[in-house]
């Protein structure tokens, strides 16, 4: 009686998640943390710059314009221009799609390798577990971006040759996604061992349901809040990583714009223009810390127990 | 010696295998014949034989690694592709002190300033010292490298435009050339094990043994010292394995950024070159550097806690 009068929210929101179902009571427990919520309308604000930005902001990224080199905010340059008199509101809306892009590939590929080659090595055991369990550790063996480096430096001139920036852009998520997506098949090889022993999968079993049944439809359904809040959180990283690639000359070639390299390059003006290295830094400062904010948003409103 | 210790030595031969392997594969599948960009317009036939013999590159891919193993054992990376006939290790070796030297000292600086500040930050919770300071070692933390930098320099600048005491912008060779990348190399450690301290301290005071010792009327820089502090370094040291890997990837964009003649500048002008060995040589160096520091910071956690070697 006495914790049923101390917390009439709580009661409240369960009686509502009987009403309205987990969707609901998932965004109940989501909107309560003010931070999330506002990272996450920051988020959709700049992905939605990311998309539209480019239609409706007249200017072109890689047009040199020396009458106007180094300018500062103006009519026509509304965050002024580089040292190549280039605009730089229309480099960074492109530079934030390229980090959004690479993003998005770079977690596509982790769910698509970490995901299933977790579930399988901790659902069979066995020498398939071994072998992902191996294969992960030799990935680890490299530490911080060394092996998306070396990827990068290997392939990087042969690719962008034969393929063009696209090319370009593939080989920078899937060598920043090969130091990522061990990290994520482990989550899901641990989760999966636990998930396995239980009850309701024992029960499963006896009933006769195939293999395939059992993770699809009684696993997989318990790791998605794991999916979603790490790959989540890792966009931060892959954030920064794309931009560390590209300012060592490794990522996204000039003269299209990243906003690791736009940053890089206005460092030497930095004296007569810093609003060329501040405004990329202040854009990717917010990115990475959306993306944080959201992320452990979200993990405290899937099950805050069973998530990292 | 502890099991954990023991368990690591075992596995470091897989380790090294993995990263001498994984690199020399990725090396050997890169598109394109080395030989011939070497050789550019000027090609003949035998030159080119001869030269693919030189670079052991007319062998098959098991006997091509059996040898860079062999030759890594004995301290030889493998010749230059740019620089024909010259050995990698040459090319490298300058670098590596000077890398090694801005990595330490960047971590000792991270311990030196990190520990102290969580420290203070922890006994004086909630005070103006302790928020101002976590804010700024938070900032430490999350602002990546490349943008700590123009960051700091901006501020010299203004320094330097009002007349103050003010660092040189660039160059290399003299001992104020190393502050400000020091500091921007250890700034994420710093944040990092700052606010680690300062939670673990936290931590430690809330439990019983702490409130026994009062109870038992020691004083307070006793149970500071002894109690507290003894206790929470150990999740400290737990972290400097991974803020080893940390400084490898800033030392990375440290040295190309203030052009210092370090490791990762080397590789990242052979990147431009095409020059593979250069790459593979820094990458396996690096690697294995790291794997040691881990291993050494695992046998001084067996010696601050002498709970691991019982339990592992």
């Amino acid at each position: 009686m006495a914790t049923k009068l101390a917390s009439p929210a709580i009661h409240e929101s369960i009686a509502e998640k009987e009403r309205f179902g987990l969707l609901r009571s998932f965004w109940l427990r989501f909107a309560s943390n003010r931070l999330a919520v506002m990272s996450m309308v920051g988020l959709i604000l700049l992905i939605s710059v990311a998309v539209f930005g480019p239609g409706l902001y007249p200017q072109n990224a890689n047009k040199l314009d020396y009458a106007a080199i180094n300018a500062q905010p103006n009519a026509a340059h509304w965050f002024g221009t580089d040292n190549l008199g280039r605009d730089t509101l229309a480099r960074l809306i492109l530079g934030l799609r390229v980090s959004l892009i690479v993003a998005a590939y770079v977690e596509t590929l982790n769910i698509l390798l970490g995901v299933s080659l977790g579930l399988l090595a901790g659902y069979f055991g066995g020498i398939l577990d071994v072998l992902v369990t191996r294969l992960a550790d030799m990935l680890f063996a490299f530490p911080g971006l060394l092996l998306a480096i070396l990827v990068a430096a290997a392939f990087g001139a042969p690719v962008t040759e034969r393929f063009g920036g696209i090319g370009r852009l593939l080989l920078v998520a899937g060598s920043l996604s090969l130091v990522s997506w061990p990290l994520m098949a482990r989550f899901i090889r641990s989760q999966t061992l636990v998930l396995r022993e239980q009850d309701y999968v024992t029960a499963a079993r006896s009933l006769g349901a195939s293999d395939f049944h059992i993770i699809s439809r009684h696993i997989l359904p318990n790791v998605i809040g794991l999916i979603i809040v790490s790959s989540t959180l890792d966009v931060a990283g892959v954030v920064v990583n794309e931009s560390v690639l590209s300012l060592l000359g490794l990522g996204i070639q000039p003269p299209d714009p990243s906003i690791g390299k736009m940053i890089t390059d206005a460092i030497p003006f930095l004296e007569n223009n810093p609003l060329q290295v501040f405004l990329p830094s202040l854009v990717l400062i917010l990115i990475v810390q959306g993306v944080s904010f959201f992320g452990d948003g979200l993990r405290d409103a899937f099950d805050p127990q069973t998530l990292p | 010696m502890s099991k954990l210790v023991l368990r690591r030595l075992v596995s470091l031969p897989f380790v090294i295998f993995s990263i001498t392997f994984i690199t020399f594969v990725v090396g050997y599948l890169a598109p394109g014949d080395p030989i011939l960009t070497m050789m550019g317009a000027r090609h003949d036939q035998q030159t080119y034989d001869r030269l693919r013999h030189l670079y052991g590159l007319d062998l098959p891919w098991y006997q091509q690694y059996a040898n860079y193993m062999s030759g890594l054992v004995q301290g030889n990376l493998g010749l230059s592709f740019r620089y024909q006939g010259r050995p990698v290790a040459d090319l490298i070796g300058a670098g590596v002190s000077t890398s090694f030297t801005l990595g330490l000292t960047a971590l000792s600086l991270s311990l030196i300033v990190g520990i102290p500040v969580g420290v203070l930050a922890a006994l004086r919770q909630n005070s103006l010292a302790d928020r101002g300071s976590m804010a700024v070692m938070l900032a430490f933390y999350s602002i990546p490298s490349f943008v700590l930098i123009p960051i700091f320099q901006w501020i010299n600048y203004q320094f330097f435009l009002r007349g103050w005491p003010s660092l040189p912008v660039a160059g290399w060779g003299k001992p104020e050339h190393w502050i400000m990348p020091v500091i921007v190399l250890s700034a994420a450690s710093m944040g990092y094990i700052a606010r680690l301290t300062r939670s673990s301290i936290l931590d430690i005071l809330r439990q019983d043994y702490i409130r026994t010792a009062f109870a038992k009327g020691l004083t307070q820089a006793r149970i500071q010292w002894i109690h507290v502090f003894r206790n929470a370094l150990l999740p400290i040291v737990t972290v400097v394995g991974p803020s080893i890997a940390f400084l490898v990837t800033g030392a990375f964009v440290v040295e190309t950024l203030f052009a210092i003649p370090g490791i990762g500048f080397v590789s990242i002008q052979a990147i431009g070159q095409r020059d593979y060995p250069v790459i593979q040589g820094t990458t396996v160096i690096l690697a294995i550097a790291v794997v040691i520091m881990n291993l050494i910071t695992d046998m001084l956690y067996v010696v601050l806690d002498p709970r691991v070697s019982v339990k592992a």
